[in-house]
């Protein structure tokens, strides 16, 4: 018996050292695998967050040279009239944009989802708008908008629907509808597709049975198709807020965030505040304040994803 | 197929009219303003087709023959903007950057992107969810520091800098892309492998690789087409002619009020080429993912 077991007990303290040897082998292959990503985004990310946090917290000045200062860069731009315009400017974009992104992107997934001689087109369309880089986007626009001589002015004039051209771009509420439309028109194409993505994985079965319950199709788009395409919805919803807050091409060569300050969104604010009036202190404070926002909006899209939707079952 | 009332028919005939107006439009627009002389652009009451369609604007970009209509009304000579002829060069730069870009973000991507979908490690979790949350901070809380670490390490208007800046951007993309495709591979052909004594690295090389071309093909086009597009960075750290990239290029140009239209259309046809080669394989590729991680 004895002869038996002690081979046996051997082989396997050979098996576990084996294993122990081979996930220690593993584990050291993927951290090494993964440093130079790690260490390149860390170097990116983590250092230039200190150094934003840092120079918030210093004055710079030629004459006076480089103070601590601590918050008085946050008190100037938080209770700054401009800065309180410029947020105000970003929330009433952001709250009038996304809403209409992500119902004109439910309509549109529905009507691409139906079959309909051009479908393929359109869909093959949708991609140019995407594709083509947002300071275009604004020049495009902005040649369709434009006060004096744009598309859409001698378009309606010519149509005999106006007797003088509007101007669009140095009227405040109007640049404000026209840069929305430019950032619908370029963020449209993603909305869309992701939600279309999301109708297609609704199982046929839920609209025949719906179908044979006499729901029409107005209560089987309540009763079927929203509750499918909720998930999709929410991190689209959350996904264009960010992209909102993010807007600074569109404006800069759109308007210029004018007519004043109409279009003078955070960013745009941000970039005019340190590049334009070189004043480092109060654009890092600015910066500080909205990374910290946007990491508020990123705590709520972790929150919307489920729990090890990307990484898989065994993290 | 379900059978459709005629109001259904027409409420997706007005709509597919709608949807193909707003997607189409402006670049019928874009491409009608190019081949229009200055003057019938700046005239009022417009008169956008008293010509035939004129192709001076294209000659002008590439050799600097100033159009015949400009030398006609001299007092819209000074319109001409010299940066016009800046685009081809543009062009250039941004395609030898989104090239590098491309390479260095699949590479360093991949590495980490095998890890992340085959190997357990400590902090395996922890360091996927840093890396794709690192992209959500936005660009614009961003630019200061890395315009002051450009400044300090001396690489203002280079290539280099923005190299490196846009492979961080579109690495989280990359890593993430290429571990939900890599995890589509059956995990026994690696065991197979490592049973022959494959290393790690080995197996990704000679296995993973070559089984994963479409994906690899698509994210490395996706990576091209964010560098190639990107404005901001561009604008702070390129601000010399010879470096400048295109959307830096055509965003500026338009806000200097001295612009000839004609010409801005022009350079805007020219300088989406090659975005839009690139755009139906790349849109074919996420596509594709899309609809087939939704039915997943």
């Amino acid at each position: 018996m004895g002869d038996t077991t002690a081979p046996r007990g051997e082989a396997q303290a050979l098996a576990v050292e084996q294993r122990w040897s081979y996930r220690w082998r593993v584990a050291r292959s993927g951290a090494l695998m993964t440093l130079p990503a790690l260490l390149v985004i860390a170097l990116f990310t983590i250092y230039p967050f200190w150094y934003a946090l840092n120079e918030s917290l210093h004055l710079s000045s030629p004459i006076l040279g480089r103070r601590f200062v601590g918050l008085d860069n946050f008190r100037n731009v938080i209770t700054s009239p401009y800065f309180l315009d410029a947020a105000r400017t970003t929330l009433i974009f952001a709250a009038i944009a996304v809403p209409v992104l992500v119902v004109l992107g439910v309509l549109v997934a529905l009507l691409l989802n139906e079959r309909f001689p051009g479908n393929t087109l359109l869909r093959a369309g949708m991609l140019l708008p995407w594709a083509i880089p947002a300071s275009v986007v604004g020049v495009i626009w902005k040649w369709v908008f434009l006060d004096s001589w744009g598309a859409l002015n001698a378009g309606l004039y010519s149509l005999g629907l106006i007797d003088n051209y509007i101007s669009w771009l140095t009227t405040p509420w109007l640049a404000r509808f026209a840069v929305i439309v430019a950032f619908t028109w370029s963020q449209l194409p993603l909305v869309a597709i992701l939600l279309l993505a999301a109708l297609q994985a609704i199982p046929d079965e839920l609209y025949e049975a719906a179908a044979i319950d006499g729901a029409s199709a107005v209560s089987r788009f309540w009763a079927v198709t929203l509750p499918g395409i909720r998930p999709m919805l929410v991190i689209v919803t959350l996904y264009e807020i960010l992209m909102a807050l993010n807007v600074f091409d569109i404006t800069y060569a759109m308007t210029g965030g004018g007519p004043g300050t109409a279009t003078s969104l955070l960013t745009y604010y941000i970039w005019a505040e340190t590049f334009k009036m070189l004043n480092f202190g109060n654009g890092a404070a600015l910066a500080v304040v909205i990374a910290l926002l946007a990491l508020a909006f990123i705590a709520a899209i972790v929150r919307a994803l489920p729990k090890e939707a990307l990484l898989g079952e065994h993290a | 197929m379900r059978r459709r009332s005629p109001a259904q028919r027409a409420l997706i005939a007005a709509g597919a009219v709608l949807l193909a107006l707003f997607w189409f439009g402006p670049f019928v627009l874009v491409g009608i303003g190019s081949v229009i002389p200055e003057g019938n652009l700046l005239s009022f009451p417009p008169r956008w087709f008293a010509n035939p369609p004129f192709l001076g604007n294209y000659r002008y970009i590439f050799t600097g023959e100033i159009p015949q209509t400009y030398l006609e009304r001299g007092a819209l000579r000074s319109m001409i903007s010299q940066e016009v002829r800046l685009v081809p060069r543009a062009m250039l730069n941004s395609v030898l950057i989104a090239t590098a870009v491309m390479f260095s973000s699949l590479t360093l991507g991949s590495l980490a992107a095998y890890a992340y979908a085959r190997l357990r490690f400590p902090g395996r979790a922890a360091t996927f969810n840093f890396i794709l949350v690192s992209r959500l901070i936005p660009t614009v809380a961003l630019a200061i520091p890395y315009y002051a670490i450009v400044l300090r390490l001396g690489l203002l208007n280079t290539h280099w800098a923005l190299i490196a800046i846009y492979t961080v951007l579109t690495l989280p993309f990359s890593i993430l892309v290429l571990t939900l495709y890599f995890r589509t591979i059956p995990a026994e052909i690696d065991e197979a492998a490592q049973v022959e004594g494959a290393s790690s690295l080995q197996v990704l090389r000679h296995i993973t690789l070559p089984l994963s071309l479409p994906s690899l093909v698509g994210t490395g086009l996706f990576t091209f087409m964010l560098a190639y597009s990107e404005f901001l960075f561009g604008l702070l750290i390129s601000t010399s002619a010879s470096t400048r990239t295109l959307p830096v290029t055509l965003g500026t140009l338009s806000t200097n009020p001295d612009v000839a239209w004609g010409l801005m259309m022009a350079s805007i046809v020219v300088g989406s080429v090659p975005t839009l080669i690139l755009v139906i394989p790349v849109w074919r590729f996420m596509v594709r993912g899309l609809m087939s991680g939704a039915v997943h």
